[in-house]
């Protein structure tokens, strides 16, 4: 079939754009699901029958993380400037607009509602 | 015989004595004991004195629980003639309109929360009387529909003079964005609506109050802030430190053409929203419609949307201490002559303490045009920011001080071009967390046939108040 140019990149356009839709999707399905299962539990114990080669560094906390992530683009915000509600609004804006991992932006709002304000 | 003579005997003596015993007893009971036995019968006397009361008491609970009882199964009587009301007329409902039942959404948790900022810009330009230039509302509404759907929507108010053309005030009113957001999963979250693009950071990270200057870097003039279409966003957190790549995915309408034609001067870059109707003067090369209508202006004058996309990496080794490089890219068509328009964005951000800031962004762009062949307006520009408190010094005015500086420069890429570069040198005056007093001073040298468009310097102070 002899089609015109522009309809071939067109078409090559849509199924490049498809295509990284679905290896997204996919990608992100497998993440997901794998994050679900139930933990590792043979790893897990595993693990802690070996003996740490080294001793494994301290999980970042909500406020290390807000101060990581959330000063980089505008000033502090202190937790009583909003109360529980609005901070889970607020920081479902924020994980879409800055791109936040999820479990990073639920550890900031755990830290963020417990000194909220009314 | 004599058994039974023994016999009574016994019998008589054991009762003598049982008679003689019980006196000696008696006899032998003190006061002390006595008073003590009294005392023991009256604390006796006292306890079933209390169970009594208890048992009242007991009583009265027991009749106001009943009592209780029987409004609930009289509440629970009227609720239960309600359901059966409500499935009567649902069965009702159901033999007048059959209808596939839907399955229900989630349980509604919404909050509606408002955010935003507000300018207030003074300017003094070369060649122009002093004026305050700008009042600028900025709020965006934020609707949590449940924990994985939020709407959210900016809008621009602006006052600006009227002047020359005529008195008065005239009012801007801008929908920066307005978005669904759907969070897929933990990775993916789908964006539709009118979208900030993701062109570098720029876009998503320069609300007034986030900027630290009053006006944007030159080059993002070379590129859409904002665009009609959905997009796939998202991070993937890289150990757990913080570190993460970020991505985004998009197909929006892209540029437009302000007239029809690929000429280099049409390029619409905040355009193309709808389809085609209506009638129209426009020669049908300039556009398409949808079935039965006729050709305008008002719709897309392109038949391509535009694809783009930005991945980054986000790496910090401490709190306050981070650097952010990212590359993004769109391309399509901008014309119903096929001409499209590309565009690359590299973007970079460091911070090397909660005082220290540097980041900025290379911009380069491609325009098919049928007038100049295929041009490639550019630009970059990188700015830097160091707060005072770093200093620890024991001034708290100075302490609430930010030097700023930017450097930037865009070429259009005409032909002849234009190619205008620019030096800021600035402060930042925090007042609190979120009301900033800025002040810059910009010297510009812009040389080409365009060159009249900027002045040759500025000096501009911003109030802005975040949300």
């Amino acid at each position: 079939m002899n089609w015109p140019s522009s309809m071939k990149r067109r078409w090559r356009t849509g199924a490049g754009l498809a295509l990284i839709t679905a290896a997204v999707l996919a990608v992100s399905g497998a993440l997901a699901l794998s994050a679900d299962a139930p933990a590792d539990n043979q790893a897990e114990a595993k693990a802690a029958k070996k003996p740490a080669a080294k001793p494994s560094r301290k999980k970042l906390t909500g406020q290390e993380l807000y101060a990581i992530n959330c000063n980089r683009c505008h000033p502090e915000r202190y937790p009583t400037e909003w109360n529980p509600s609005q901070w889970k609004t607020l920081l479902l804006h924020m994980r879409v607009r800055a791109n936040l991992p999820a479990k990073q932006a639920k550890a900031i709002l755990r830290y963020l509602q417990e000194d909220a304000g009314n | 015989m004599k058994n039974h003579s023994s016999i009574c005997s016994v019998v008589a003596a054991g009762c003598a004595l049982g008679l003689a015993l019980p006196r000696q007893a008696w006899a032998t009971v003190s006061d002390d004991d006595f008073n003590a036995l009294k005392k023991i019968v009256q604390q006796l006397g006292d306890k079933v004195q209390k169970l009594e009361q208890g048992h009242e008491q007991d009583q009265q609970v027991h009749q106001q629980d009943q009592q209780k009882i029987e409004q609930l199964q009289q509440q629970l009587g009227v609720t239960q003639q309600l359901a059966t009301n409500a499935v009567q007329k649902a069965e009702a409902a159901a033999q007048v309109q059959p209808v596939h039942p839907l399955p229900a959404g989630p349980a509604a948790t919404h909050n509606f929360t408002l955010a935003g900022d507000a300018e207030v810009v003074f300017g003094r330009v070369s060649g122009q009387h002093s004026a305050f230039a700008l009042a600028d509302f900025a709020p965006i509404f934020l609707y949590r529909a449940n924990d994985n759907i939020l709407f959210e929507a900016g809008f621009d108010f602006m006052l600006a003079n009227n002047a020359p053309a005529a008195s008065g005030t005239a009012y801007g009113f801008d929908l920066s964005f307005a978005t669904i957001d759907y969070l897929l999963n933990d990775y993916v979250t789908v964006v539709a609506g009118n979208m900030l693009l993701p062109l570098g950071t720029y876009s998503e990270r320069s609300a007034g109050w986030l900027n630290k200057f009053p006006d944007n870097p030159l080059p993002r003039g070379l590129l859409p802030g904002n665009g009609i279409g959905a997009q796939l966003r998202g991070a993937l957190p890289v150990g757990d430190r913080g570190q993460m790549v970020t991505y985004s995915i998009y197909g929006a309408n892209g540029p437009s053409s302000v007239d029809g034609t690929g000429n280099s001067g049409s390029l619409d870059l905040g355009g193309n929203v709808g389809v085609l109707s209506g009638a129209t003067s426009l020669p049908r090369q300039y556009g398409y419609g949808l079935p039965g209508t006729t050709f305008s202006t008002l719709g897309n004058l392109h038949s391509d949307p535009s694809g783009g996309g930005r991945v980054g990496w986000f790496y910090p080794w401490k709190p306050h201490y981070d650097l952010e490089l990212g590359v993004s890219g769109q391309t399509g068509e901008w014309n119903d002559l096929g001409n499209r328009w590309s565009a690359v964005v590299v973007d970079a951000t460091l911070h090397v303490s909660p005082y220290v800031e540097v980041k900025g962004e290379f911009i380069n762009t491609w325009v098919d045009t049928s007038d100049l062949g295929t041009i490639r307006p550019n630009g970059w520009w990188v700015q830097a920011g160091y707060k005072f408190s770093g200093l620890n010094l024991d001034l708290p005015l100075v302490n609430n001080v930010e030097l700023v500086g930017r450097y930037d420069q865009s070429n259009d890429a005409l032909a002849p071009s234009t190619k205008t570069d620019r030096y800021t040198a600035g402060f930042i005056y925090y007042f609190s967390n979120t009301l900033l007093f800025e002040g810059d001073y910009e010297w510009l040298n812009s040389r080409g046939p365009n060159a009249n468009l900027y002045p040759s310097n500025e000096l501009l102070f911003q109030l802005s108040y975040g949300f």
